[in-house]
């Protein structure tokens, strides 16, 4: 990164961005250590950024930015506390303050990796179960990420206003809840990791979703989830299925270079071009499949990741090993079931047996509440309809398909089937 | 998700709370009514707090309605109302949930005697190419 001084006067905001980003869980973490409310701490923080914002693009960036952050950042919460008229919060941070050093320093008990671990912490705390799935999403934007409510706020698409609610309505959860910046007890563990990657993959799908240019300033959600998962790998390398679900994200993110042509219209998978696909993206998700598959448990995001992989690998749609994909489902299936995992799993086992072994695997779900109305469900009808020779049904299919989805770019390509098949000269 | 929560109704004179103005809502028994109008305070209240809502706007009588339609090659103006209906949109609220589960858990709350609750999803400019 470059260094302020090289860079003229007046331009060191860039760099401070970038300083904030890389600094801001650990200041925030340094802090939660100590006095323990995310909201607290996260408006000092806030106080933070804001005199280093003032004083750092005048004076040039500190040695050592991050005590700096952290020592202001404090100073900042005391002051707020003093100006606090509640009596239980005074008594509550002279109960914090006992027994600590004022220079911040990792307690004893610590693990030695303080780094990796605040920012693990931090995303426990974000991804806390009291909160509901787009609360845990928002604060670990906010919180971890450092992401600010109008970037978060434009990323999904709702006014600043919305996701201030939202954030301090978490806040509030967390206060209640009596969550605290630590590690979960041996038991919660499990789910706990599994709530932080479901969070992270809710993320990446949604940032990896969007066509159109809804960037985060220079970062997409996508590569925000990226950041993330990979900050989780760090702190737990040995975990199997953060393993599975960074290789899964990387994987499926290499192929955004071919998946909207353009007009900016989606290209489905059968039709991209995937010279375009991001090589190393993919060599680097391999590579971590291969040293975690071996070891023995198999999860949810290493079978999705193993399945994404058989694409890269496949040099075409129809060279692509549908068997092995097939099965692969079916462990998918028997591992993490649901109607898109069938789905999915229909449309492996129509390409590598025949059209009609897929569409019966469907019938269960027309019945299904959940996928009764969903177009997905339709819109696989419809394709294996149309392999299996049946345009007239298949056209059915489609036009219901494209009347339930909410998808603009799924119902133009949908719409671009059906006028197809009801107009094959076209 | 984001969902489009319309109220069709059509309160005679045209005011708000509709509720105010429709004799079918007017003529249930005190305590429901109560119940009705508390049930959808709290969830507007809820949906607030949450970062659920997005806006929501109560709507002119649409005999104030300007209409413009094409005729002749050009637009012409009339004035409203846009239809002959027997109920016309008088508000909406622009909700962002979790699921469709959640946006009905809503939607239902805001139904009243006299009037019709449409819950639309509104359509995104992403997908997914599975």
């Amino acid at each position: 990164m470059a260094t302020t001084s090289s860079r003229p006067a007046g331009t060191g905001l860039p760099t401070l961005a970038d300083v904030w980003r890389r600094e801001a869980p650990h200041v925030l973490g340094a802090l939660l250590r100590r006095y323990g409310d995310l909201a607290d701490c996260e408006d000092a923080v806030q106080d933070a950024a804001e005199a280093a914002a003032a004083q750092w693009s005048a004076g040039g960036l500190p040695d050592d930015p991050r005590a700096w952050l952290i020592r202001v950042a404090s100073r900042r919460l005391i002051d707020r506390f003093r100006a606090d008229s509640a009596r239980s919060r005074r008594e509550a941070l002279d109960a914090a303050r006992q027994g600590n050093d004022p220079a911040i320093a990792p307690a004893a008990d610590e693990v030695p990796h303080p780094e990796v671990d605040d920012t693990l912490r931090l995303l426990f705390l974000c991804c806390h179960p009291v909160l509901s799935r787009p609360s845990q999403v928002a604060l670990s934007l906010r919180a971890v990420a450092g992401l600010n409510v109008e970037q978060i706020a434009a990323a999904y698409l709702v006014p600043a206003r919305t996701m201030t609610q939202r954030l301090s309505r978490a806040r509030t959860a967390l206060r209640q809840a009596g969550a605290r910046f630590e590690m979960p007890s041996p038991p919660e563990l499990p789910a706990r990791v599994a709530a932080v990657l479901d969070v992270c993959h809710l993320v990446f799908t949604e940032g990896y979703a969007r066509t159109s240019g809804e960037t985060l300033l220079d970062a997409s959600l996508a590569e925000e989830a990226i950041r993330l998962t990979r900050q989780v790998h760090a702190a737990l390398p040995d975990h199997a299925e953060v393993s599975g679900a960074l290789a899964l994200m990387l994987l499926t993110h290499a192929r955004s270079p071919a998946r909207t042509d353009a007009a900016g219209d989606l290209v489905p998978l059968a039709e991209q071009d995937r010279s375009r696909w991001r090589r190393d993206m993919i060599d680097e998700g391999v590579a971590l499949l291969e040293t975690t598959l071996p070891r023995g448990h198999v999860g949810r995001y290493q079978l999705q990741a193993a399945i994404a992989a058989v694409h890269a690998e496949a040099g075409s749609y129809e060279h692509t090993d549908w068997l092995q994909i097939s099965v692969l489902y079916d462990m998918l299936g028997r591992t993490a079931p649901g109607p898109t995992v069938t789905l999915n799993h229909a449309v492996a086992a129509a390409m590598a047996h025949s059209p009609a072994v897929g569409l019966a695997m469907l019938d269960p779900l027309r019945t299904d509440p959940a996928m009764r109305r969903h177009h997905r469900l339709y819109a696989v009808r419809a394709h294996l309809l149309e392999l299996d020779g049946d345009p007239t049904g298949a056209a059915d299919e489609y036009r219901l398909a494209a009347r339930l989805t909410a998808s603009l770019p799924e119902q133009r390509y949908l719409n671009r089937r059906l006028a197809r098949l009801e107009n094959p000269s076209r | 998700m984001k969902y489009l929560i319309l109220i069709h109704s059509n309160p005679q004179p045209w005011g708000h709370p509709t509720g105010d103005y429709l004799a079918a809502h007017q003529e249930l028994p005190e305590d429901l009514r109560k119940r009705l109008n508390a049930d959808f305070e709290q969830v507007l209240t809820e949906l607030q707090a949450n970062g659920e809502l997005i806006s929501g706007e109560a709507l002119g009588a649409p005999s104030a309605a300007r209409l413009y339609r094409w005729q002749d090659g050009a637009p012409l103006a009339t004035d409203g109302p846009y239809s002959e209906a027997k109920e016309h949109l008088a508000g909406f609220f622009l909700i962002d949930v979790e699921s469709r589960s959640r946006a009905e858990e809503v939607a239902v709350k805001f139904s009243g005697p006299g009037e019709t609750v449409e819950l639309r999803p509104l359509m995104w400019p992403g997908g997914d190419d599975q």
